[in-house]
C-alpha cells in the first residue's frame, strides 16, 4: 500500500519539479525560508512556494506541547528532491541562530516535514513559527531520541546544503 | 520417580526459566526504551537558552534607546523568541515536574505577567513602542532575577532527577544481574537434568538393543522355525531354522508373501481365503488356537507336515503374526511306522488266533472220532485189562481235549473275542455238580470236600454259567489236587449284587513269591509235584481271564504247609427262579424216544454220533451233507435235527435257513448245530440262521444228553405250557366263541411280535423289552405260562442290554409258541398279524 503511494508521490514530485523548473518561480510573498548552496544557488521560498511543493500532515504529540497536534508542511525529502539537493546534510538555522545538522538520510518519505501550519493555523514566531521541522514522534521509538529532539528545530528560517 | 513427575518437574523448571527470561527481558527492554526515548530535550540548554534569549531581548531594549532609528523589527523578533521560550516552559510536558516547584512556578508567572504587559507596546506601532521602551527596560530589569531563578531551580531539580534515574538504572542492573544469575542457575539445573535424561536414554537404548540382540539370538538359534508377518501376510522376520526348513534364504523370503513361500500349492487357496476371512471378519481358525498340524512346502516343492502355533500382537505398524513352525516329518514318519508295526502285529495276532482256532478244529475232529470210538468200544464185550486200557486212553483223550479248550479260551480272551453269555442259572445246582464231579478225586486223596452258603441261599443268578463252571471247576480241582489228606471247603455268598466264592484248602500252600506268578500262563506251583499231578499251567491263567471278563477279581492268600484260600468276587444279580424250571440239578432223566436227523459229512463222526444217539434209544436218520438234509427234512417229520456246520455241497447254516424258509414236514423242527468252531460270534450266526442250540465237538455223551434233555424239557414243558385251568375258566367266562376270538387275537399279537423280534435290522432293545412285556401280560391273561416265562426272559435280557442273551431268548420262543399254539387248538396262521390289531 505504501509502495503505490510512494510511487505516486515521486511522480507528483517529478511533475511539480518540472513545473517549477519551467516557471522558475520567484517568491511573491515574505521569504520565510532561504535554502542556500543548492545546485541553483540560493533559493528564497515564501509560503506559497512551500505549499505548492506539496503538503503532508503529521498528527503527533511532542515533548514541547501538550496533547496531540496536527502539523502540516512540506516533507523534507520532497523539498530536497524539488531543489535537486544532493548533499550529505542540511544545516538548519533558526531565527535566533540556533543551528543543527540534519543528515540527508532523514530526508525520506515518512520522515520529517517542514511544518508551516499547526492545527490549521500558520505559526507565529511566538508559536515557534514560522517554520518548524517536525518528525513523526509518535510513529516509532527511533523518533523519540534526544538526537531527533535536537534536530526538531523551530523558528527555522535557513537551510544550507552541506558538502 | 515416574515419568509423569519427571515431566512435571522439567516443565516447571522450564517455566521458571522462561518466566525469569520474560521478566528480565521486559525490564531490560523498558530500561533500553527509557534510554532510547529521551523524554527531555537538552533541557538545561533550553533553560539557559531562555536566559540568553531574555538577555538578548534586554540588550535589544537597551540598544533601541541609544539610537534614533532603533531596529524595532529586531526588538520584536527577540521578544517573540523569548515569548516562545516562556510559552514552551509553560506548555511542554517535560517541564511539568519543574512547574510543580513553587520557585519555578512563581518565576514563570512573573515572566508571563511581564510578557502579557509587554506584548501591548510590542504589538503597537513603532512610535508607541519607542515611548514604552524605558518602561519595558525597567520591567525587564525587574524580571531578570526571576529568569535567573528559572534556570537555577531547574538545575537543582534536574540534578536530583538525574540521581534518581541513575539509582533506577543501578537497581535495574542489579535486578538484571540477579535475574541472570537465577537464569544461569536454572539453566544449569536444566542442563544437569537433561544430562541425567540423556544418560537414562542411553542406558535404555542399550537395554533395548541388548534385548533385541538377545531376541535375535533366541530366534536365530531356535530349533523351531520362526516367521513373523504383517496382517497382509508379508514376511517381516525369518529365522535360520525356517531357512533350513523351507530351503529359502532369509534375504529371499523377507518381504514376500507368506502363502507363496511356505504354503503348498493345493492349500494356497484355502490359506488366502483364511487371510481374507480374518481381514474382513476377524475370524481366526489358526491364530491363537495352540498347536495346529498342517502341510507346508519346501522350496523344491516337497510338501511336509508341520506343527505350528501362531500368535498375533499389536505393534505401532499394525497387527503382526508370529508363527512358530516345527518340521514334524520325522515324527509323522515314526508314527506311521508305529501304526504300521501295530497293524502288522494285530494282523499277526489275528493270524495266530485264526491259526489256533483252525488247529483246534483240526485237532478236535479226529480227537472226537477217537473218543467216540473208544466210547463205542467200551460198550462191546471187554475184559478187565482191555477196559483198563480204554479207560487210560479215554482219560488221556479228555485231558488233551481240555488242554485244547484251554488254549482256545486263552486265544479267544486275548483276541478280545471271549463273549459272556449270561443266563438265569442255578448256582446251587452247579456247585452240587462240581462237588459231585470232584468228590472221587478228593476221596482218592483222602480229603474232605464240602460246600456251603455263607449267608442266605441264592440259587438263581444271572450269569454266564459256562464261565462260572470253568472258574469253580478249576479252583476246586486245584484245591483237591494239592490237598492230600486235608479238607477243601467252598463258601458261596451273595450280597449287594456281588457273588463271593471262597475256595479254602488245607493243602501244601503256595510260597509267597509265587502268589502273583501262578496266575500267569504256563506257571505251575511245584514242578516236581506238577509232574505227579499233571497240568499245563494254564488253568489259573484262564480262571483269572474269565473272572476279569465277568468284571470281577480273584485274590489268593496262602501259606506254605498251611493251605490256600482263593477268593473270587464277581458282580452278579439274583433272579427269580424261572417258572418252567424245576428245582435241583439238571436231571438226566431218560427222555422220550425221538426221531432225529443227523447231518454230518465226516463218516467217523457221523457213525459215533449216530451210535451214541441210538444207544440212547433214539431213531436216527443220517444225511451226508446239507443238501441231502434239506431233501429229507422236506418230506419227513423229525423231532430234532443235529446239523454239522462245515460240510461240502451245502453247509449247515444254509441248510438250516432253507429248511426254515420252506414249508416242509420239518420246517419248524429244532435244529442243533454241531461245530468245532467255538467262536461266539459264529455261534451267534448259527442261532440267527434258525438253529436252536449249539453242540461243540468233540461230541460227548454227556453234552449230547444235556442238549437232548433241554429239547426234551422244552417238549415236556410244552405239554404244560398252558394252564388248562386258566384256559377253561376263560372259556366259561367268555363262552367258546368269545374265548376263541380272544385267543385268535392273542395269536395274531404273538405272531406280530415274534415277527418284529426277528425282523432285520434288529429292533431296538427298548422296543423289544416293551413288546415282550406287553405280550407277556396278554399271555398271563389267557394262561400261556410257558410263553410268558419266555417273554419275560426276553424282556430281562433286553433290559440288561445283553444282545446275545436277547437273541438266545428270542430263539427259544418259536418252539414254545408252537407248543402253546397246539395246546390252544390254534392252527398256525400264515398271516402274521391282523393290521387292525395293535
Amino acid at each position: 500500500m505504501l509502495q503505490p503511494l510512494v510511487k505516486a508521490a515521486a511522480l507528483l514530485a517529478f511533475l511539480s519539479c518540472s513545473a517549477l523548473a519551467q516557471s522558475s518561480a520567484a517568491p511573491t510573498g515574505d521569504v520565510i525560508l532561504t535554502v542556500s548552496n543548492t545546485p541553483a544557488g540560493e533559493v528564497p521560498l515564501d509560503l506559497a512556494l512551500l505549499e505548492e511543493m506539496g503538503s503532508e500532515t503529521i498528527e503527533t504529540s511532542t515533548i514541547w506541547t501538550e496533547g496531540v497536534q496536527s502539523f502540516e508542511g512540506v516533507p523534507l525529502h520532497v523539498l530536497v528532491e524539488r531543489l535537486g539537493i544532493d548533499g550529505e546534510a542540511l544545516k538548519a538555522t533558526a531565527i535566533n541562530d540556533y543551528a543543527v545538522d540534519i543528515p540527508a538520510e532523514d530526508a525520506v518519505a515518512g520522515g520529517p516535514i517542514i511544518a508551516y501550519r499547526l492545527n490549521g493555523e500558520l505559526m507565529s514566531v511566538r508559536d515557534k513559527g514560522p517554520l518548524w521541522l517536525v518528525y513523526p514522534y509518535d510513529k516509532a521509538p527511533e523518533f523519540q531520541t534526544e538526537v531527533i529532539y535536537a534536530r526538531s528545530i523551530w523558528q527555522l528560517d535557513r537551510l544550507e546544503v552541506a558538502e | 520417580m515416574t515419568l509423569r513427575i519427571r515431566i512435571a518437574v522439567s516443565a516447571s523448571l522450564c517455566a521458571i526459566g522462561l518466566a525469569a527470561i520474560v521478566y528480565l527481558s521486559t525490564n531490560v527492554i523498558r530500561d533500553i526504551r527509557l534510554l532510547d526515548t529521551a523524554q527531555s530535550d537538552n533541557v538545561q540548554w533550553t533553560l539557559s537558552q531562555t536566559e540568553v534569549e531574555f538577555l538578548k531581548f534586554d540588550l535589544s531594549l537597551f540598544a533601541a534607546q541609544l539610537t534614533e532609528t532603533p531596529d524595532m523589527q529586531g526588538l520584536r523578533r527577540d521578544f517573540d523568541i523569548f515569548y516562545s521560550r516562556i510559552t514552551t516552559l509553560e506548555q511542554s510536558t517535560i517541564y511539568a515536574p519543574l512547574r510543580a516547584l513553587p520557585t519555578f512556578a512563581n518565576s514563570l508567572a512573573q515572566a508571563r505577567a511581564f510578557l502579557d504587559s509587554a506584548v501591548v507596546p510590542i504589538d503597537a506601532s513603532d512610535a508607541v513602542l519607542r515611548d514604552a521602551l524605558p518602561a519595558l527596560q525597567d520591567q525587564a530589569e525587574q524580571l531578570r532575577p526571576a529568569v535567573r531563578r528559572l534556570t537555577n531551580s531547574a538545575l537543582e531539580f534536574f540534578a536530583r532527577e538525574s540521581d534518581a534515574r541513575r539509582n533506577d538504572i543501578a537497581a535495574t542492573l542489579l535486578h538484571l544481574a540477579i535475574g541472570i544469575a537465577a537464569l544461569l542457575l536454572t539453566l544449569l539445573l536444566l542442563v544437569a537434568y537433561l544430562g541425567f535424561l540423556n544418560a537414562q536414554n542411553i542406558r535404555r537404548r542399550a537395554q533395548v538393543i541388548e534385548a533385541s540382540e538377545r531376541m535375535n539370538l533366541v530366534t536365530g538359534t531356535s530349533l523351531d522355525g520362526v516367521i513373523i508377518s504383517d496382517a497382509t501376510g508379508k514376511i517381516l522376520e525369518y529365522n535360520a531354522a525356517a531357512e533350513q526348513m523351507f530351503g529359502i534364504a532369509a534375504a529371499e523370503a523377507l518381504g514376500r508373501d507368506l502363502g507363496k513361500v511356505v504354503v503348498p500349492e493345493h492349500h494356497r487357496a484355502a490359506h488366502e481365503a483364511g487371510m481374507e476371512r480374518m481381514r474382513l471378519h476377524g475370524e481366526r481358525r489358526v491364530v491363537g488356537k495352540g498347536r495346529v498340524r498342517l502341510d507346508a512346502q519346501r522350496a523344491n516343492g516337497e510338501a511336509f507336515p508341520i506343527e505350528l502355533a501362531i500368535q498375533s500382537a499389536e505393534t505401532r505398524d499394525g497387527e503382526i503374526f508370529v508363527a512358530f513352525l516345527r518340521d514334524i516329518s520325522y515324527r509323522v514318519r515314526a508314527e506311521e511306522q508305529l501304526t504300521e508295526a501295530r497293524d502288522k502285529a494285530l494282523a499277526g495276532e489275528k493270524a495266530k488266533t485264526e491259526f489256533l482256532a483252525t488247529m483246534s478244529h483240526e485237532i478236535r475232529t479226529p480227537l472226537n472220532g477217537l473218543l467216540g470210538n473208544l466210547s463205542l468200544l467200551r460198550d462191546t464185550d471187554l475184559d478187565s485189562r482191555q477196559a483198563h486200557f480204554i479207560g487210560n486212553m479215554e482219560s488221556s483223550g479228555k485231558l488233551l481235549t481240555g488242554h485244547i479248550s484251554d488254549v482256545l479260551d486263552i486265544t479267544k480272551y486275548d483276541a478280545g473275542k471271549l463273549e459272556m453269555k449270561p443266563t438265569a442259572m442255578n448256582l446251587g445246582s452247579l456247585m452240587e455238580d462240581i462237588i459231585r464231579n470232584q468228590s472221587g478225586a478228593a476221596s482218592a486223596n483222602g480229603t474232605d470236600l464240602s460246600w456251603r452258603w455263607d449267608g442266605p441261599r441264592t440259587d438263581w443268578i444271572y450269569a454266564d454259567e459256562e464261565r462260572l463252571q470253568h472258574i469253580l471247576m478249576n479252583l476246586v480241582g486245584n484245591a483237591v489236587k494239592f490237598t492230600p489228606r486235608g479238607a477243601v471247603d467252598v463258601a458261596l455268598r451273595h450280597a449287594d449284587g456281588q457273588l463271593t466264592i471262597i475256595v479254602h484248602d488245607t493243602g501244601i500252600g503256595i510260597p509267597p513269591e509265587k502268589h502273583e506268578r501262578i496266575f500267569e500262563d504256563f506257571v505251575t506251583g511245584d514242578s516236581s509235584y506238577n509232574r505227579a499231578t499233571g497240568g499245563t499251567g494254564l488253568g489259573l491263567g484262564i480262571t483269572r481271564r474269565f473272572v476279569t471278563a465277568l468284571g470281577g477279581t480273584i485274590d489268593l492268600q496262602s501259606a506254605e504247609g498251611v493251605g490256600s484260600t482263593f477268593t473270587v468276587r464277581v458282580p452278579v444279580r439274583a433272579v427269580d427262579a424261572p417258572v418252567r424250571k424245576t428245582d435241583g440239578p439238571a436231571v438226566r432223566a431218560e427222555g422220550p424216544k425221538m426221531r432225529i436227523l443227523l447231518v454230518e459229512d465226516n463218516g467217523i463222526n457221523r457213525e459215533v454220533a449216530g451210535e451214541m444217539l441210538r444207544a440212547e434209544g433214539h431213531d436216527v436218520v443220517e444225511a451226508h451233507d446239507g443238501a441231502e438234509a434239506v431233501r429229507i427234512a422236506a418230506t419227513e417229520r423229525f423231532d430234532l435235527i443235529l446239523m454239522d456246520i462245515s460240510m461240502p455241497v451245502m453247509d449247515g447254516r444254509t441248510a438250516t435257513r432253507t429248511i426254515r424258509s420252506g414249508s416242509g414236514a420239518s420246517s419248524d423242527t429244532p435244529i442243533i448245530a454241531l461245530t468245532a468252531n467255538a467262536m461266539p460270534e459264529e455261534q451267534e450266526a448259527f442261532l440267527q440262521a434258525g438253529m436252536s442250540d449249539v453242540l461243540t465237538k468233540p461230541l460227548s455223551r454227556e453234552a449230547l444228553r444235556n442238549v437232548l434233555n433241554r429239547q426234551d424239557r422244552a417238549d415236556v414243558a410244552s405239554t404244560g405250557v398252558v394252564s388248562q385251568a386258566h384256559l377253561s375258566s376263560l372259556r366259561e367266562t367268555l363262552g367258546p366263541d368269545g374265548a376263541d376270538a380272544i385267543l385268535r387275537r392273542f395269536a395274531a399279537e404273538v405272531d406280530q411280535t415274534l415277527g418284529q423280534f426277528t425282523a432285520e435290522p434288529a429292533p431296538a432293545l427298548d422296543d423289544v423289552a416293551r413288546a415282550a412285556h406287553r405280550v407277556a401280560g396278554s399271555a398271563a391273561t389267557i394262561g400261556a405260562m410257558g410263553l410268558r416265562a419266555g417273554l419275560i426272559a426276553v424282556e430281562e435280557a433286553a433290559k440288561n442290554r445283553d444282545d446275545a442273551a436277547v437273541a438266545q431268548a428270542i430263539a427259544q420262543l418259536p418252539p414254545i409258541w408252537e407248543a402253546t399254539r397246539r395246546q390252544l387248538d390254534l392252527t398256525p396262521s400264515p398271516v402274521a398279524a391282523d393290521p387292525a390289531d395293535d
